[in-house]
């Protein structure tokens, strides 16, 4: 139980790195690699300011999602104003981030050992709400502590979730979604297209920024490896959102990448106690996204092939 | 002095004036076009006026070159009295209404129909985090998309891609023209539909300019919409204006006329028979 509940909060933790490539791959149909810079950035932010600066653990959280942004910013600014291409930028900034994250370390790896974080504030919470550290859940004993992670994520990434749906319905929400639809059309209706880009650009790495502040306080470490790859898992997280809800729309897509993060969490999870090699989980990542990328074609194509053959 | 000027006094200034706009692409390589060799044109308020002119003659050019879709070389472009030639084409976009060829270009194709009203509904203002579908956006448009007559007004939540080229063209159209433009732009905007549909799509123009009272750039590749619409033909050729007939000089005009000088600049620049096949095959 411990064990799905960890997978469970660390599903939710990383819906947020979901619904920030789903921006960027969706919306704007860019793969954007950023994000794997971006998300180690928000943790070492987070945790330089927790540990060195004993700040608040709300506003340490805050700070990595702007850190996210600025990284998202300078990604968009490269592509836009300097016409480099979206992946190349993505890659510039990503290795930008790799040295400028060990600067604000200071170390490749910050333990946030006896200093203040969410996951302590969820300990002293979770004794208040539910009257000791274990609780029953179900006839099964669990952490209370784990538990108020839980539901701290929960109903975080709700609002997070429900608040970029109201966004996308707006004026200027639905501007950027025709940027990346049409462009052409945006400019002839008077939209800046560049702009709306800078802008999504900064609001997909800035969640992914947060998903690495929420996910360092979880593990209680930041690490400067931590974003390696993270842009395909998010990927993944999109893609099985999207298989689940067969998304049409904005809000079910948007609850599709929630939905496929925890899946896809939940399936690493049963995998690695089924004996699965961690090494191996990268690997498997990039065939699962390799395989949902193709086989729709090659599938279409079969069907096709053998409605031919009958006529 | 007086006299001369009270002579040349203009009852009306242009809403539309080019002066001697120059633009080259590619310049320098072998593939250099110069499709704009010092224009000047200027169009009055209220005027419609068809453009015609055979493939690279710069016709389209000078639609673009009006929409800000590049920067233009040097000269000089006016808009309602503003100097607008250094200004980016989202900007112009407050001005000018566009419908373009490709029925692709015009609409957001996986929005459905009442996400691209609502970004027609801001054409050049400020997009901000007001709701897009108001009541009041939603409650218009249904009333203005039956007037189609083409069974949209049930469909406003579909996407836009699924429809055909014609409807999106005439969407297309009423997006352009949602909030009045002082200046519509149309390239060939039914020279990829069907027939039938071109015909809905010119008849749906032609209401919606004279309600409207429009000021109107239309180029075309159709002879006989040259003749029935508008008030007035610039003819272009090689990047200039070759002929400009006024509205009393279009009534006598016919078909014939036009490929007669079309005929005229095909001698004058003795281009082969097979160019000349290809532009009467495209003309009549």
């Amino acid at each position: 139980m411990t064990l799905l509940i960890g997978a469970l909060t660390l599903g939710v933790i990383l819906a947020l790195l979901a619904l920030g490539v789903y921006i960027s791959y969706r919306i704007f149909d860019i793969a954007d690699i950023t994000v794997d810079g971006s998300l180690t950035f928000g943790a070492a932010v987070t945790g330089v300011l927790l540990v060195k600066y004993g700040v608040h653990p709300l506003w340490a959280t805050s700070a990595g999602f702007i850190a996210g942004m600025m990284a998202g910013t300078v990604s968009g600014v490269l592509q836009t104003r300097f016409h480099i291409n979206a992946l190349l930028s993505g890659i510039l900034v990503m290795t930008a981030l790799y040295s400028v994250n060990l600067h604000v370390m200071g170390r490749s790896n910050i333990p946030f050992l006896g200093v203040a974080t969410l996951s302590t504030y969820c300990e002293t919470m979770a004794v208040q709400v539910f009257g000791g550290p274990e609780t029953q859940l179900w006839g099964w004993t669990v952490s209370s502590a784990d538990l108020t992670m839980l539901l701290l994520m929960l109903t975080l990434v709700g609002a997070i979730a429900t608040g970029l749906w109201a966004f996308f319905r707006t004026d200027l929400g639905t501007a950027m979604r025709a940027s990346g639809d049409n462009p052409q059309m945006v400019k002839a209706l008077g939209g800046n297209v560049e702009n709306y880009r800078i802008f999504g650009l900064a609001l997909s790495n800035g969640l992914v920024g947060l998903a690495g502040a929420l996910w360092a306080q979880y593990q209680n470490f930041a690490d400067v490896q931590m974003g390696i790859g993270m842009v395909v898992w998010g990927l993944a997280s999109v893609i099985i959102g999207e298989a689940l809800t067969g998304a049409t729309g904005v809000g079910i897509a948007i609850a599709g990448a929630i939905i496929g993060s925890v899946l896809f969490r939940q399936l690493v999870a049963i995998a690695l106690s089924f004996g699965l090699n961690p090494n191996d989980l990268k690997l498997i990542t990039a065939v699962f996204v390799f395989a949902a990328l193709v086989l729709p074609g090659m599938m279409k194509h079969v069907s096709l092939r053998k409605a031919q053959g009958a006529a | 002095m007086t006299t001369h000027a009270q002579a040349s006094a203009v009852p009306q200034r242009p809403l539309v004036r080019l002066n001697n706009v120059y633009k080259t692409f590619h310049a320098g390589t072998v593939n250099e076009v110069r499709p704009m060799r010092g224009i000047n044109l200027e169009i009055a308020e209220g005027s419609f006026v068809i453009v015609l002119g055979g493939n690279g003659s710069g016709k389209s050019t000078l639609l673009n070159a009006l929409a800000g879709s590049f920067p233009i070389d040097s000269g000089r472009i006016e808009l309602d009295g503003q100097d607008v030639s250094r200004w980016p084409e989202y900007r112009r976009a407050c001005l000018i209404g566009r419908v373009f060829q490709n029925p692709f270009s015009g609409t957001a194709p996986n929005m459905s129909i009442l996400d691209n009203f609502s970004l027609a509904a801001k054409r050049g203002k400020f997009r901000g985090l007001g709701w897009a579908h108001s009541r009041h956006l939603q409650d218009e448009l249904r009333d203005r998309v039956r007037e189609l007559k083409m069974g949209l007004e049930d469909r406003l939540d579909s996407a836009i891609g699924s429809l055909s080229g014609g409807q999106r063209q005439a969407l297309t159209l009423l997006m352009a023209t949602w909030l009045k433009p002082r200046l519509l732009l149309l390239d060939e905007h039914t020279a990829a539909l069907d027939p039938k549909s071109a015909d809905q799509v010119i008849a749906l123009t032609d209401r919606i300019i004279a309600r409207e009272g429009l000021t109107t750039l239309m180029v075309t590749h159709s002879m006989q919409q040259a003749i029935n619409l508008g008030d007035r033909i610039v003819m272009m050729h090689s990047g200039n204006v070759l002929h400009d007939f006024n509205s009393e000089q279009k009534q006598r005009l016919r078909v014939d006329d036009l490929l007669s000088r079309f005929e005229n600049v095909r001698r004058r620049e003795l281009l082969d028979e097979s160019a000349a096949e290809m532009l009467k095959s495209r003309y009549i």
